[in-house]
């Protein structure tokens, strides 16, 4: 493939290099983006003409951090959500403040650390420090600012060198009541040949008024280490903003499994990088999406190869029901020097509405000769004949409609692996299919 | 009375008439052959008597078992019996075959099934077809060659027992293994079962495996000739030139034979 830029319309960049860490210390980070977060507006990101993300409707001044824990501690949303299936550890942050940490008791013999990121400051900071901030960025906006200044909780996971690991660990962000704004701060450093599962969970009870998400994920996996990340995100009906920035560094020859599943917010938007750092890095970039009612969602997800040989393979899938809107730009960025990389971008949508809106916008930025990149996808709509089929064999059109949005989506849900996590995943598929369903019912019969 | 009376049928789809009276009568038990060229409106009437919505019903109706279904949607059709075998099946990815099939006859149910009594019948199933046991976890007609999707079809019409089966077409794209499988699969279930069926086929090769009592023959929108297992011998010979010439209507003939698929 020859370099050369195939961009049109897009918004969105890959965060620029090193990130903000840079041998400065915490103090120092969280100055230098006060500074930020205090000189700068409230972000619109504004598509030529045809796609705007504002959270100029977000009320940032009525929101509070709430770094003290309240009431019982781990909300009902969270026990009623999480499978009760063996897991390795689990640390929930509510609102903002760590309420609980478990980690089994032979990991932590091993030296796996899972702990909130202010314990881990002050217990690990050898651990921490180098990693901190490594990659991601302080003040491109105001929500990145804020995060970086005012975080509180956090949560740091270590898994040492050669650790390998079944169960997942699981790490929750929940928000229980309107009025919070949630700085969510994650560090995960997988050390060389490292093998675990990492399952975050973002919840919100389903509340009137508004909150804010503004989380902040890194993870940084070290030579041969492997890991399968997901993320089920469903912050419920209230008006929940989550503005976010997750990267996922890939080291050499080692490989990571990621997969967000972004299910419910009143407005959300993503930055998602995973970049192969080193040579024979590896990768598998999952994600799926499916927004009802009002919700907006604005995902942009990189896939960048900073050094080669490396390999992507990109797959993301996304329904919209009600009047919802949702943005996927997907880039492939191929940097200099990233020979012999082979990677593919693939995005398929489907509307279940004659108000929903799907954009997907797949980019490549290639600068290397000697890679392949490409990228496909599908937009659809439901297949009448699919419908009559199942239909004539006894199922009523909800109930194919049902099963024709489930099995798009299966492909990716299979993919977990961890029977626990999918039936979260399906359950909240199919509870968002059966809230649809009138909609679903009259854009299917008016065609 | 029959179980399934169509009479005098008028079928339209984008304003062109396809069907133009067809009557007909199919009973459990028997098995029928409907026959005719391309274009001579087969798989129409095999779409319309499942309630496809894109064919429009302008005169006659559909009775089944003592019912009027013109207008039922295509669910009740099937709730209360009927099954159709596609041409051309479609393939729905993310959903196993015996999930699917579980599903289909939970819908015709009032108490879900057992697993062990799914788990029999789908084994039984199985073994009357010849099919693999594999088969049954990949995903519904996705990446299916042309013969096994028609298995496919068969093995569904087998667990969900209808009364009376449409095989539209079932034949064609098949090789001599794959025809022999799916004729003999129906011959065994109108055996065991008392289906009734109506084989829609261009060819005669698949009655050499399944006997029809009664044949029709279809053209133009009209069944024109009617008969034994004799017709298919005749046509064999004479060809649908010599019966359009004996009884065709020949103002439409010659738009007929240049549609397929219709």
């Amino acid at each position: 493939m020859k370099p050369g830029r195939h961009r049109e319309a897009t918004l969105y960049h890959a965060l620029a290099g090193a990130g903000a860490g840079n041998g400065r210390t915490l103090e120092q980070l969280r100055e230098a983006a006060l500074k930020s977060f205090e000189t700068s507006e409230l972000p619109v990101w504004r598509r030529s003409g045809f796609w705007t993300t504002s959270l100029q409707s977000l009320d940032l001044d009525a929101l509070s951090v709430q770094p003290e824990a309240v009431g019982d501690g781990v909300p009902d949303v969270v026990t009623r959500t999480l499978p009760d299936g063996p897991r390795a550890g689990r640390i929930v942050q509510s609102a903002g403040a760590v309420v609980h940490v478990e980690l089994d008791e032979a990991l932590a013999q091993k030296g796996v650390i899972l702990c909130s990121l202010e314990d881990a400051f002050r217990d690990h900071s050898e651990l921490v420090t180098p990693w901190y901030s490594k990659r991601l960025t302080i003040d491109r906006q105001k929500l990145e600012a804020a995060n970086a200044a005012f975080w509180t909780g956090g949560v740091f996971l270590y898994v040492p060198q050669g650790v390998v690991i079944e169960a997942p660990f699981q790490i929750v962000y929940a928000i229980d009541s309107p009025g919070v704004a949630q700085y969510g701060r994650t560090l995960v450093v997988g050390a060389p040949t490292s093998d675990f599962r990492v399952h975050e969970y973002d919840l919100a009870e389903n509340f009137d008024g508004q909150a804010l998400h503004a989380g902040a994920f890194e993870l940084y996996l070290q030579d041969g280490a492997r890991a399968r990340v997901a993320q089920v995100q469903d912050w419920g009906s209230g008006e929940v903003y989550d503005v976010s920035t997750r990267f996922v560094g890939v080291g050499r020859d080692a490989y990571c499994h990621w997969l967000p599943a972004l299910l419910g917010g009143h407005l959300v938007r993503q930055h998602l990088e995973l970049a192969i750092s080193e040579a024979g890095g590896d990768m598998a970039f999952r994600g799926l999406f499916f927004t009802e009612e009002h919700e907006h969602l604005d995902v942009f997800a990189v896939d960048l190869h900073e050094t080669g040989p490396s390999g992507g393979d990109v797959h993301w899938r996304g329904a919209a029901t009600g009047e919802s809107r949702a943005s996927f730009e997907g880039l492939i960025q191929i940097d200099p020097g990233a020979q012999q990389t082979h990677t593919y971008l693939q995005i398929h949508s489907m509307m279940l509405s004659p108000k929903a809106r799907v954009d997907a916008i797949p980019s490549v930025l290639v600068s290397s000769d000697d890679v392949s990149a490409s990228h496909g996808g599908t937009v659809g709509e439901l297949d009448e004949t699919v419908i009559f089929y199942m239909q004539t064999r006894g199922l009523d059109r909800a109930a194919a409609v049902r099963v024709i949005v489930e099995g798009f989506f299966e492909p990716l849900i299979a993919e977990l692996g961890d029977e626990p996590l999918e039936e979260v995943v399906r359950a909240k598929v199919a509870g968002k299919l059966a809230a649809a369903r009138e909609d679903i019912e009259a854009y299917a019969t008016s065609r | 009375m029959a179980d399934l009376e169509i009479r005098d049928l008028h079928v339209r789809i984008e304003e062109r008439e396809i069907l133009r009276g067809v009557d007909l009568d199919i009973s459990r038990g028997e098995i029928h052959a409907l026959m005719g060229p391309n274009g001579s409106g087969k798989s129409t009437l095999a779409s319309t008597l499942l309630g496809h919505p894109s064919y429009e019903i302008t005169e006659g109706t559909i009775t089944f078992k003592g019912e009027d279904i013109t207008e039922a949607e295509p669910h009740e059709r099937a709730k209360a019996g009927l099954f159709l075998a596609f041409q051309y099946p479609v393939s729905i990815p993310g959903v196993s075959v015996a999930n699917f099939l579980r599903m289909a006859i939970n819908a015709k149910r009032e108490e879900p099934i057992q697993v062990k009594e799914f788990r029999n019948e789908l084994q039984h199933a199985i073994e009357l077809l010849d099919v693999d046991k594999r088969f049954t976890s990949r995903h519904l007609n996705d990446g299916f060659s042309g013969g096994e999707k028609k298995r496919a079809e068969i093995l569904q019409m087998a667990m969900l027992q209808p009364d009376i089966a449409i095989l539209d077409e079932t034949d064609s794209g098949l090789d001599i293994d794959a025809l022999r499988t799916v004729a003999e699969g129906v011959q065994r279930l109108h055996d065991e079962q008392g289906l009734g069926a109506l084989i829609i086929t261009h060819y005669q090769r698949i009655l050499h495996y399944v006997k029809p009592e009664f044949v029709h023959i279809l053209m133009d929108g009209r069944i024109v000739l009617e008969g034994g297992v004799e017709l298919v011998e005749r046509l064999e010979r004479e060809g649908y030139d010599e019966i359009r010439r004996e009884f065709g209507g020949g103002e439409a003939s010659a738009v007929a034979a240049g549609d397929s698929g219709v």
